[in-house]
């Protein structure tokens, strides 16, 4: 009796693997949809990737909310570029539009804030470009502690084919100070001419690029109905006011009085520039992260938020403070902080 | 006789005409330059030069390493039963041999006019019962990969919140007399062309690679940091190494650490073979993600276990010659490796196109819109090389920073590698870029005006470099295209 179950069962197993063996050897199957196999020949144009769109990205800008003002939350709207976190307003030469924007902040905390050209109904015989940048002086590569020492440095790092025409000296633009210098390459036939200053602690700078002196001239003539802040200076626009105070390496020891470390789920190795918002308490009020892919921002803001700081006084009023965090991967050994510092 | 005084007065009006317009003409493509291969004197197409101190064979043996991995690059591989060996191919790959997509202008470079992977039935690399080429693979057009940027989803429609990416390989082996009962379906390419998520790689050229993989990151850091200062809106990032966190650079995103793990990885997903490095025969990304990768029926087809290349235990060759014998006994992978490392980098031509003088200033052109901030001429310099003295203590100029850069929407791709997004590609390096038939990192323009103008889109880093570009004259940026058509 166990004999006949057994030889039963033997032959079940031989019968219930047939079709198995088969499939192997046999022709081959349609694949059903699902993973890298699609059968689907009947699809709408909604079920197709987008064109022109990047969805899958890298390291990005993102912040603890949308309300409070970033460095590349600035539009063009109408006839003039905004930016409430600079408090700027650029209004355009006629004729003249954003044809493309910028790249995202990068990890260096370098901003493209606006590019502007002439638009297709721009009458005038010669062309140039407009070029709006930022640079966070908390993340820079180069050694420069203010918007004048950055400027300084990109002049004196000018490769020697092109010739310095006007050299670096301050000029008044819509009643703030500026630092300019001018430059030009033979070869090319154009001018740059660059003009910046400093706002929160970033160096905001202005490039015209022309074969044409006098429109670049006329450009940076326009550049006087720009309007800014009080603070805007080539040394001294560290904040206040009515936006915190910037200053670099707040975040160190001496005013950190409670300081939790970010649990990363994956370890990466790229830098995480993070610029934090401290109340009046000590408390973290904003995070902007500049670059970070998701997964960090998530958890660098949890630990974050559990940060508290020293108060920062100013007179003796505790007073916001804006300050600069790397995460991640530094790019370069962290200057001395309190080198580094802004004076106030 | 009227008629021939018409004719000879037309012809006189059509000669004013041209002669009056020929400075307006615009400015075009040189095309691929002729001449020497890699500008270098005695290469060839299936012999291109190693360095210096490689052609001298200082340190002894390295000259027979060298032969020896450029005849294992331009084998050919089979799935099982072959005659010289060489068994592992697939069970799904894009072709069989490196050299048939590393080929223009010589072995090591990249792809060629005559499309290998077109002609795969008709060689019989592939049973046409069960393949057929998809409609992106030309006689004439680019060697290509191709990857899904997302996972189709069960409906069959992409899921554009399943990122995908992977290399969808073009070929199986299935049908093929040496693969068994290997039934493989291929990845569904005409509906990702139809839904749009579908793109493609070409090959990147190697020459001088060894001089790039020989860079110290401080290098690199330093490039990047003198480049702080531009006002031209560029401010590139690194990849790194997952590993040990330091800088990779090879691949069209800089997604690659080093040249062996660039050769292992290609070895594995390119051609379906095993190794040291990447030591599993590979599925689709769906199948191995989503599914439960390989059928049992498609494993282990070369009947050699696993992995199919391997370092060779004894000397594989018969020779009085024992660095010949030497070098026969590191593994594929490994001699695919050293065969790039030591190849030559392209020599620049001084005067071909458009003459020593236009050249020039195309030169003086090219870094001073900008183009060099990024396509940096040359790194100072190399490490000192335990390999052989040419890779050490040398500029290199391979005009790239090594940094990866935003494109934009205009090139981006919806690929991730590493820490590159979707949009952010290595700088190329643009050594030899005057004999390279494709251009861009799928092959899209065999026109270099073409490929200039698209590093200009929403989200590029390259925008104002391309209005410089745009602002020069027709002679200006003829006199650039020369200059890049010299490399």
């Amino acid at each position: 009796m166990q004999y006949r179950i057994l030889r039963f069962l033997l032959v079940l197993t031989f019968c219930l693997s047939l079709p198995a063996w088969g499939q192997n050897a046999g022709p081959q199957k349609t694949p059903q949809n699902g993973g890298d196999f699609s059968t689907n020949t009947d699809l709408t144009e909604k079920q197709k990737v987008p064109a022109g769109v990047i969805i899958v990205k890298g390291a990005l800008a993102s912040a603890s909310d949308s309300t409070t003002p970033v460095p590349e939350g600035g539009t063009v709207s109408g006839n003039a570029y905004g930016n409430r976190y600079f408090r700027l307003t650029y209004p355009l030469a006629p004729d003249w539009t954003q044809k493309y924007y910028g790249p995202p902040p990068s990890d260096t905390g370098y901003y493209v804030l606006a590019q502007f050209q002439p638009s297709d109904t721009y009458k005038g015989a010669t062309r140039g470009s407009i070029l709006v940048t930022a640079q966070d002086l908390f993340f820079t590569l180069t050694p420069a502690a203010n918007a004048f020492e950055l400027i300084n440095f990109a002049k004196e790092k000018l490769p020697t084919d092109y010739k310095v025409e006007h050299a670096l000296a301050p000029v008044s633009i819509a009643n703030h100070l500026f630092m300019r210098f001018d430059y030009f390459s033979a070869v090319a036939e154009l001018h740059w001419y660059v003009l910046a200053t400093q706002i929160r602690c970033h160096m905001l700078q202005f490039v015209f690029t022309s074969g044409d002196t006098k429109l670049a001239e006329s450009l940076i003539q326009q550049m006087n109905q720009l309007k800014l802040p009080a603070e805007a200076s080539p040394i001294l626009g560290n904040g206040g006011d009515d936006v915190p105070v910037c200053i670099k390496g707040y975040a160190r020891d001496e005013n950190i009085i409670e300081r939790v470390d970010p649990v990363m789920a994956e370890r990466r190795f790229n830098s995480v520039p993070v610029r934090i918002i401290i109340d009046k308490e000590g408390k973290v009020k904003h995070i902007h992260f500049l670059s970070a892919f998701p997964d960090q921002a998530n958890a660098i803001s949890d630990a974050l938020w559990r940060w508290r700081f020293r108060p920062y006084l100013r007179d003796g009023q505790p007073t916001e403070v804006e300050t600069g965090i790397m995460f991640g991967r530094a790019p370069r050994p962290v200057r001395d902080a309190a080198h580094s510092d802004v004076s106030e | 006789m009227k008629v021939h005084r018409l004719i000879s007065v037309l012809v006189l009006v059509v000669a004013v005409f041209l002669l009056a317009a020929g400075p307006a003409l615009p400015q075009t493509d040189p095309g691929v330059r002729p001449g020497a291969i890699n500008g270098q004197q005695g290469a060839t197409p299936t012999n291109p030069l190693p360095l210096s101190s490689v052609s001298s064979n200082s340190p002894q043996g390295v000259l027979e390493f060298f032969q020896n991995g450029l005849s294992r690059f331009q084998d050919i591989e089979s799935v099982s039963n072959s005659p010289t060996g060489n068994n592992g191919l697939g069970p799904r790959f894009n072709l069989n041999q490196c050299s048939g997509c590393h080929a223009q202008p010589a072995v090591g470079g990249t792809g060629p006019a005559n499309n290998p992977q077109f002609q795969v039935i008709a060689n019989g690399v592939v049973n046409g019962s069960t393949n057929t080429i998809p409609s992106f693979i030309t006689a004439n057009g680019p060697t290509r990969e191709a990857r899904f940027p997302f996972f189709f989803n069960s409906n069959g429609s992409p899921n554009t919140n399943a990122p995908n990416g992977g290399v969808e390989d073009l070929f199986t082996v299935s049908g093929r007399s040496d693969a068994g009962s290997c039934r493989l379906p291929q990845p569904s390419f005409a509906v990702a062309q139809e839904t749009n998520n579908i793109i493609f790689r070409i090959p990147t050229p190697v020459f001088g690679a060894g001089l790039l993989e020989n860079l110290d990151d401080s290098t690199l850091l330093a490039n990047q940091a003198a480049n702080a200062g531009n006002n031209l809106g560029i401010s590139g990032t690194f990849n790194h190494n997952g590993n040990d966190g330091t800088i990779s650079r090879f691949g069209w995103k800089a997604q690659n650490k080093s040249l062996e793990l660039f050769a292992a990885e290609a070895y594995n997903v390119e051609m379906g073979i095993s190794n040291e490095i990447f030591t599993q025969d590979r599925p689709l990304p769906g199948e191995d993600q989503l599914g439960s990768g390989l059928p049992a029926s498609c494993l282990n087809l070369s009947g050699t276990g696993y992995p199919e290349d391997t370092t060779n235990f004894a000397p594989t060759v018969t020779s009085s010659d024992s660095f010949a014998q030497n070098a026969s006994i590191p593994s594929d992978v490994v001699q695919f490796a050293m065969f790039m490392r030591l190849l030559a980098p392209p020599v620049p031509s001084t005067s071909t196109p458009g003459g020593a003088a236009s050249i020039s200033r195309g030169q003086g052109l090219f870094s001073a819109i900008g183009c060099a901030t990024c396509h940096t001429a040359s790194l100072n310099s190399t490490q000192p090389s335990n390999f052989t003295s040419s890779l050490g203590n040398s500029p290199v100029n391979a005009f790239s920073d090594l940094e990866i850069h935003h494109m934009g929407v205009g090139l981006a791709d919806n690929v991730s590698q590493g820490g590159a997004g979707g949009d952010q590609f290595r700088s190329a390096p643009l050594w030899g870029l005057g004999q390279r038939i494709f251009l861009l990192h799928d092959g899209r323009t065999t026109n270099l005006l073409s490929a200039i103008q698209a590093h200009e889109s929403n989200g590029s880093e390259a925008n104002q470099v391309e209005q410089n570009f745009d602002s020069l004259s027709t002679q200006q940026r003829q006199d650039l295209l020369n200059f890049l058509r010299s490399l």
